[in-house]
């Protein structure tokens, strides 16, 4: 039973991590720029379909083509940033949902046509390699992507609290207003914010590859995810959305497990509305960092 | 393209199927194809398969089946009994969407004379497109399997296993891997997870078969692990797996990276085509699973999966094989009918009965409809990954290959 229970945490933990790396670029541009980013899904997409191709057509091993996808989905988030978003921000809501949703559905659309509906796997050597420890096992490939989705959130919370830019975006998302009368160019601030975004979620993208087939409505699956983690880790707040990503994916591995395996989504959202209720603005209270 | 095999067994087939249905024109397919001294007409067959959308892999698959058996037809001389008309195939994608294929087979009918159609692979959109046909009275033939299509319809034929029966293989097969089989029946909570789990669960009892564990999931998850972390808990040494490729494939992984020694069988669809074995690697082999067709049954279906193996490169599967015998299934009611009016080439489905040639190529080697359109010697094959091929291992009388437990 206890055995049982280990692994059950063990799993939600590790598919945990990649809910937060989606999740985290969620938060980042909510924090900064204020928008949703409905398509985040989308490039979680695009970076598994970069690792596909490169692995398939020059045997790059997708967890090395993160070097490849994420400073491609860098310089997109910067494109978005520059033409499409910098063009609403200061209307009201409705045009920026609009804008994200039409991209998401831009996006997918244009992936059925030119990739198809096929799924696409890719094989490495460590795909099917697992460690048993006791009774439990961890397969290497999932233990990987969670090991190098902490480094990068690791790397990121560091990047916020210690360089000028990092700090800068800190700023913007705590008061755009004031942080543009100290100097803070916000456009600059903001395309990074939006390249960081989407160069985590090509991330996923690429330690998602040796386990998991890319199709081009793979996003919508992730992405669920990551809006609740982002709720529940309160918006905005890195952190929070990293802890908020490992507490569902336990959450809803518990579930499988111990209520039914059709109760997984059933108890993350009961998860989300309870603390809600006790806590409104998320586990880690009113607080932006 | 020229259909030009060269093999002796092919043209003593291909004698055999003239001898049956034309005669005297036997000798000429040995020779070159005879040339026709009157113009002959064409007859029209409509071709309904999703060739984009969610489905298009197995579509369009589906469609170069049907290519090749309409040319297999025709260059055997067509219909001799209209003076040697060709098969001319007319296709249109259903996208895989049950309004379109509402729309879609309206318009092929009322667009075209057709004499019969064919289609549409998924039971949803054929239960559709039956609908449409039996309203315009235009005969059509599918190997999909839902039980649904022998229900209330005279122009729907289906000379292959029903789903109902698909589900007793399933659970025969569990029993030659253990003396004492105790099966996880894993289900996506959808019509079609719900459905066949059900089916399986009401003849468990009978087959002698204990089912340890009956679970519904979500489907489309990102983890499998804990649900096979149940799996595990449950001592289930069979696995019954109804899920769609995506699912099955986290599945099959996962099941193989814990060492869960299960024997999975995954049903039949998404499971018995190549790309399953493209995905999944080596750790197909040894997995079951049940189909209608397989292309190891006879020799002509070898034959025929020789020449499809040549033109597309993957060996002709389940629903894309059973649709070449369908094709010769219409061409012998043609024949018989020597008329291209739907009426009567339905009349002469019904009484179609063939035990020989590329038109018997199913499971048992016979094919006789009912009153309710379904064939009445129809019944599954089952089958195993082997050596990245499909083997047919059971029933015996179908069994090309040992079933491995692994």
């Amino acid at each position: 039973m206890l055995e049982i229970l280990a692994q059950a945490v063990i799993n939600g933990l590790l598919i945990g991590g990649i809910y937060a790396l989606v999740s985290i670029g969620v938060t980042l541009i909510f924090g900064v720029v204020k928008i949703v980013n409905f398509a985040q899904g989308e490039f979680v997409m695009i970076g598994m379909y970069i690792s596909f191709f490169l692995a398939t057509q020059f045997g790059v091993d997708p967890v090395v083509s993160l070097v490849v996808s994420m400073p491609v989905l860098f310089a997109i988030g910067v494109l978005i940033q520059h033409y499409l978003i910098r063009r609403v921000l200061g209307l009201n809501d409705l045009p920026q949902i609009f804008l994200t949703f039409a991209l998401s559905l831009l996006i997918v659309n244009l992936a059925l046509m030119l990739l198809t509906a096929n799924y696409r796997t890719v094989h490495t050597w460590y795909s099917d390699e697992v460690f048993h420890v006791g009774g439990l096992y961890i397969p290497l490939a999932k233990l990987i992507a969670f090991v190098l989705a902490m480094i990068l959130s690791g790397l990121l919370w560091t990047f916020l609290h210690t360089t000028d830019l990092g700090k800068a975006m800190r700023a913007a998302s705590q008061n755009r207003d004031v942080a543009q009368l100290m100097g803070i160019n916000p456009n600059r601030v903001f395309a990074v914010a939006l390249g960081i975004a989407l160069a985590l979620a090509g991330a996923a993208g690429s330690l998602l590859m040796p386990f998991y087939p890319a199709y081009p409505l793979v996003g919508q699956v992730f992405v669920l995810m990551a809006f609740v983690a982002v709720v529940l880790g309160t918006l905005g707040n890195v952190i929070g959305a990293l802890v908020a990503s490992l507490l569902m994916g336990v959450a809803e591995s518990l579930g499988i497990q111990f209520i039914g395996a059709d109760s997984g989504l059933i108890v993350v959202f009961a998860l989300l509305l309870f603390t809600l209720a006790v806590r409104p603005s998320g586990l880690a209270g009113g607080r932006r960092r | 393209m020229k259909w030009s095999l060269r093999r002796t067994s092919l043209k003593q087939n291909r004698r055999e199927f003239l001898v049956k249905t034309g005669g005297a024109l036997a000798g000429a397919a040995i020779a070159s194809p005879p040339i026709l001294t009157r113009a002959a007409e064409t007859v029209n067959i409509g071709a309904l398969y999703p060739t984009t959308g969610s489905m298009a892999q197995i579509g369009v698959g589906c469609v170069a089946a049907a290519r090749l058996a309409a040319e297999m037809v025709n260059d055997a001389g067509g219909i001799k009994s209209l003076g040697g008309a060709k098969l001319n195939l007319i296709i249109s994608d259903v996208q895989s969407d049950t309004t379109v294929t509402r729309t879609e087979t309206d318009r092929l009918i009322s667009g075209n004379k057709l004499s019969a159609i064919h289609g549409c692979f998924a039971s949803a959109l054929t239960l559709i497109a039956s609908e449409v046909a039996e309203r315009a009275k235009v005969p059509i033939i599918t190997g999909s399997s839902s039980d649904q299509l022998n229900k209330g319809r005279i122009y729907t034929f289906t000379p292959f296993a029903r789903a109902s029966q698909f589900a007793k293989a399933q659970l025969q097969m569990s029993k030659l891997v253990s003396d004492k089989p105790k099966v996880a029946v894993i289900f996506e909570n959808t019509a079609f997870g719900t459905s066949t789990s059900n089916g399986l669960r009401e003849l468990a009892p009978a087959e002698g078969v204990e089912i340890v564990m009956f679970e519904p999931y979500s489907a489309g998850f990102t983890d499998a692990s804990p649900l096979v972390n149940k799996i595990k808990a449950s001592g289930a040494n069979a696995l019954f797996s109804v899920s769609y490729l995506n699912d099955l494939i986290l599945i099959v992984r996962t099941v193989k990276q814990v060492g869960l020694n299960v024997a999975i069988n995954g049903g039949s669809g998404g499971f018995v085509i190549p790309d399953f074995y493209k995905n999944v690697g080596k750790l197909a082999e040894g997995l079951q699973g049940v189909a209608h067709w397989n292309h190891d049954m006879s020799d002509e279906a070898q034959e025929v999966n020789a020449e499809y193996k040549k033109r597309t490169g993957e060996f002709l599967f389940e629903y894309a094989g059973g649709l070449v015998a369908q094709t010769f299934m219409l061409a012998d009611a043609l024949e018989r009918a020597a008329s291209t009016d739907p009426q009567k080439v339905r009349e002469a489905l019904s009484t179609l009965d063939v035990s020989k040639g590329y038109a018997a190529m199913a499971p048992g080697g016979k094919v006789k409809f009912g009153p309710d359109g379904k064939n009445i010697y129809g019944r599954p094959v089952g089958v195993q990954w082997q050596n990245g091929d499909l083997a047919s291992v059971f029933p015996k009388e179908d069994a090309r290959a040992p079933l491995l437990k692994t």
